[in-house]
């Protein structure tokens, strides 16, 4: 077992001297992380305790995170300074953590307007994220615990409490209309989930400015750190579901039909409908849903086709493996049909048995029991919190229509002689152009998802993307196929940026559900001569910059005809001295047309 | 209670037990700060089961009055 990962498993979250000291030794380790990932902290009260909690839930991710607090109630002179140590920090990632009590001093007299506080609130968070370069999460403020006006106060219009509520709609108003680069860390939900007693410490509030208790501190920062891992590409994309008491109550084989628990109105049955429910939901925002079951195929596609309360039909699913073979096995090759990583996997059983050989022969992939307690069952996957994205794109809604297309076109491949004729004979078609207003979210997305074809595995957020597109001599082109079984959608990108005569290749990525088809060579071709022609380009720079996923793409500089320059650990540099020359053939792609 | 005690500091304070005196205070040890102080009571109430007043809090700047404020909340376990 690695160091990180031993010293991480001593933690018990109830013990605050385990994780401080397991903390500090994670923090003296420089192996087992995969990427780091800068924390800015921006603040008008003490909130540093939420550090040990922070890095705890990045570090189990192999996220090297660095957390850094802006001088206390100095919000503004720290971003808008280039000079402050804040700014010259970088964050990856910014949290603006708005106490009111430290906001408004007047707070508990009521004695305040609120459309000037709500005035100066608007002011400070507008001046915020247009000085910080990167996603920024913000929080709305908890609701008096006690009227401070008595039973007929607490309901006036202007009390407290409705005040308060209104100042709420006005920060959650403000992170859906900025939601390219604001989030919300729900703080009221929180608190409506531990209350009072378990949130606030009066004590350190008024001793310390300090005025979380431990528990509050770990879900607010378990909310931050599943933010920090989407950006850094740690995501979920696919499920793997167990069919007999997973799906439904009971077990097909012997039950029948008419005897598996699964309905709209009875408990059990209705337990496993609303699980089903979330299991939809998720794959609408873009999760591939698999079925891996020990069972006969024909009888659980009954199930799914015919079963009056069964909501998952087999057209939801993006492969099965419904069979007598080891499920360890059947996740490994379902992660080869989909092509996507062991770690973006989650696996959903009701057998301990079963549960233990997945962690133990595949320990990258998630693993979740169903609950004992089955009436749990219906939260599992929505409180999971890495089964998200910050972006909803028309590619995730349609994504699971996207890989049954892919399973016909591997089933298709089959009766070709070689590859060559195989790939003529899709009749595929790209388009590349430069980022459109509409692909801004997706491009975005593909580059914090994107970990086996990617270059440089650089993460960006919309905004950066937008920000690429407003420069003159920054560009950012996307990659859109389609062939005969039907289109892929926008699955690729490349950055650029010009100095002088030279141009560099920031970023170049592919989803994985177009490879194969030799796309990439004709992508970096078009438009390394496309942006030629606008810039006047003598010679290219690129970079490969290895990860543990990105192996496969170690030679693609050397073979567009790059020459290498320099190979350091962590990056190798090419060179290119003028126009690319074509190496490999690709005249079965229709560019543009 | 003491070995426990001193047990919290070395983790929280990420020093050595044997290193650990009557008189270690946040003036000989690197890591007390203030921050690290709360870590401590919290620690130190979780592993009790107690609960400390503001005025202990303050009081307990060094090994030796840790010891004199637990005693004194229960004298059983010293």
């Amino acid at each position: 077992m690695q160091e990180l990962e031993k010293i991480l498993n001593n933690v018990s979250l109830d013990k605050s001297a385990s994780l401080i000291s397991a903390i500090d030794k994670a923090d003296q380790l420089k192996e087992g992380f995969d990427v780091t990932l800068k924390i800015g902290v921006l603040r008008n009260y003490t909130i540093e305790g939420i550090e040990p909690y922070l890095k705890y839930h990045l570090y189990k991710s192999g996220i090297k995170a660095e957390v850094h607090f802006g001088n206390y109630d100095m919000i503004l002179q720290e971003v808008m300074d280039p000079e402050s140590h804040f700014s010259k920090n970088k964050p990856d990632l910014i949290i603006l953590s708005l106490k009111l009590e430290s906001f408004l001093p007047d707070y508990e007299t009521g004695n305040w307007n609120f459309h000037d506080v709500r005035g100066q609130l608007s002011e400070l968070l507008i001046q915020v994220m247009n000085n910080v370069s990167g996603p920024l999460v913000i929080n709305n403020f908890i609701s008096p615990f006690y009227s401070m006006n008595g039973i007929i106060g607490d309901v006036a219009e202007n009390s407290n409490q409705r005040r308060i509520q209104r100042l709420n709609s006005f920060i959650e108003d403000f992170a859906a209309k900025n939601s390219s680069q604001v989030m919300l860390a729900n703080w009221e939900r929180i608190i409506r989930k531990l209350g009072e007693e378990l949130s606030i410490d009066y004590r350190f509030w008024y001793s310390s400015k300090s005025p979380f208790k431990k528990d509050f501190l770990n879900e607010y920062a378990k909310v931050v750190a599943n933010i920090g891992k989407i950006l850094a590409g740690k995501v979920k994309k696919c499920l793997v579901l167990d069919c007999d008491n997973t799906l439904w109550g009971g077990i097909i084989g012997e039950d029948g039909m008419d005897g598996i628990k699964l309905d709209n109105h009875e408990f059990p049955g209705k337990v496993y409908y609303d699980f089903q429910k979330s299991i939809l939901l998720l794959a609408e925002r873009g999760i591939l849903i698999t079925l891996c079951s020990k069972n006969n195929e024909e009888d659980v596609m009954d199930v799914l086709e015919n079963h009056p309360h069964s909501l998952i039909k087999r057209k939801h699913l993006a492969a099965w493996r419904v069979n007598w073979k080891n499920k360890a096995e059947n996740i490994i090759s379902l992660s080869e049909d989909l092509n996507l990583g062991l770690d973006s996997f989650v696996f959903v059983d009701d057998s301990e048995i079963e549960c233990d050989l997945v962690k133990k022969m595949v320990p990258e992939v998630d693993v979740l029991q169903v609950p004992k307690k089955i009436y749990l069952l219906p939260s599992l996957l929505m409180t999971h919190g890495q089964l998200d994205t910050l972006t909803e794109t028309n590619e995730d809604r349609q994504r699971t229509i996207l890989y049954q297309t892919d399973a016909k076109r591997k089933e298709a491949s089959k009766s070709f002689a070689t590859i060559d004729e195989y790939l003529y004979s899709l009749d595929l078609h790209a388009k590349i152009h430069l980022v459109e207003d509409q692909e801004v979210a997706r491009v975005a997305q593909l580059t914090q998802k994107t970990n086996q074809f990617n270059l440089t595995t650089k993460r960006y957020t919309e905004q950066d993307i937008q920000q690429f597109g407003k420069l003159t001599d920054n560009a950012v082109l996307s990659l859109t196929v389609q062939d005969r079984f039907g289109s892929s959608g926008l699955t690729g990108v490349l950055i650029a940026k010009k100095e002088n005569s030279t141009g560099y290749i920031d970023s170049l990525l592919l989803s994985c559900r177009v490879l194969g088809r030799k796309l990439e060579y004709a992508f970096v071709d078009y438009c390394l001569k496309y942006l030629e022609g606008q810039w006047s380009i003598a010679k290219w720079m690129a970079e490969y910059m290895p990860t543990k996923k990105n192996a496969q793409v170690a030679n693609f500089w050397s073979e567009m005809g790059f020459q290498i320059v320099e190979q350091q650990e962590k990056k190798s540099i090419y060179f290119l001295d003028g126009s690319p020359q074509q190496i490999i053939d690709t005249t079965f792609i229709k560019i543009n047309e | 209670m003491e070995e426990k005690v001193k047990e919290i500091m070395s983790l929280i304070f990420n020093v050595d037990i044997e290193d650990i005196t009557e008189d270690s205070s946040p003036d000989n040890l690197e890591n007390w700060d203030s921050l690290r102080h709360m870590n401590f009571v919290n620690a130190l109430e979780e592993e009790f089961d107690i609960e400390l007043t503001d005025e202990q809090v303050t009081e307990m700047m060094n090994f030796k009055l840790v010891l004199a404020v637990l005693k004194e909340i229960s004298p059983s376990s010293a």
